[in-house]
């Protein structure tokens, strides 16, 4: 079975519109992995637009939220909402499908991963600002993630 | 993006992929392709097996992809109809 035509779907979703320009690289950077994965401490980052109920605002969950959230490691999924455009009856049902906090909890208890860092971070997708994403999105969070002693990101899209 | 920028830090990144062909024209630098659906990208709701062992096979592929730029397809499938009930089929055990 081949992967699906993602691109394709996107431009009959929107046949008015003239097709998205995707961003395109030639290279790719890179950071070589210096530590084996049961000694790495892997912090998990999330664009389902997770937030805490009561607690954070939720997304703007059309479209170019440039706001991170904050989602603390131990937290009970109770706890979590989602705002994002994108709503999979999946998702309302177990966070985990798009945010798997608490598999990565168990993997941290089981030994598999060194550790899940604290705290771990969401964001909405669909972010057409592409200049700010990368001035301004990126550099806070490079900043979050270098106080907190990661040795590895590991990215979930939704 | 965010892997791109994350791992030019100084901080390696492995990107879980829902859609091959975006992710092969914004090339993060380590890249795990699954045919699951946008919002459902881990798993099936509450198959804590399964969703451990995706992820377990991510992180064991990405941590091994040596060219930067690469994109690992593991045996996730959904059918067409992309109907919770009936996707989420794996090749694959760990």
């Amino acid at each position: 079975m081949s992967p699906r035509k993602i691109i394709e779907e996107i431009k009959k979703s929107f046949p008015n519109q003239p097709p998205y320009q995707w961003s395109r690289f030639d290279s790719s950077p890179w950071t070589p992995i210096s530590k084996p994965l049961s000694k790495s401490r892997v912090a998990l980052i999330s664009s389902g637009g997770v937030y805490i109920r009561d607690e954070q605002e939720p997304f703007n969950a059309e479209k170019n939220d440039l706001s991170f959230r904050i989602i603390p490691k131990n937290i009970s999924v109770s706890k979590l909402a989602i705002s994002h455009y994108l709503k999979h009856p999946n998702a309302e049902k177990d966070i985990n499908c798009i945010f798997p906090i608490e598999r990565f909890r168990e993997l941290e208890k089981e030994g598999f991963i060194g550790g899940l860092a604290d705290p771990c971070y969401t964001f909405m997708g669909r972010i057409f600002r592409r200049t700010a994403l990368q001035t301004e999105m990126c550099p806070q969070l490079i900043e979050m993630l270098g106080s907190c002693g990661v040795d590895l990101l590991f990215l979930v899209p939704s | 993006m965010i892997a791109r920028a994350v791992e030019g830090s100084g901080i390696p990144t492995i990107t879980l992929s829902a859609a091959l062909d975006i992710t092969e024209l914004v090339k993060p630098p380590r890249a795990v392709f699954v045919d699951f659906p946008l919002g459902s990208l881990v798993g099936k709701p509450f198959d804590i097996k399964g969703q451990i062992n995706l992820i377990k096979n991510a992180l064991k592929e990405g941590v091994n992809i040596t060219k930067p730029g690469s994109i690992v397809e593991l045996p996730y499938f959904c059918n067409d109809d992309l109907s919770p009930q009936t996707c989420f089929e794996c090749s694959i055990d760990s």
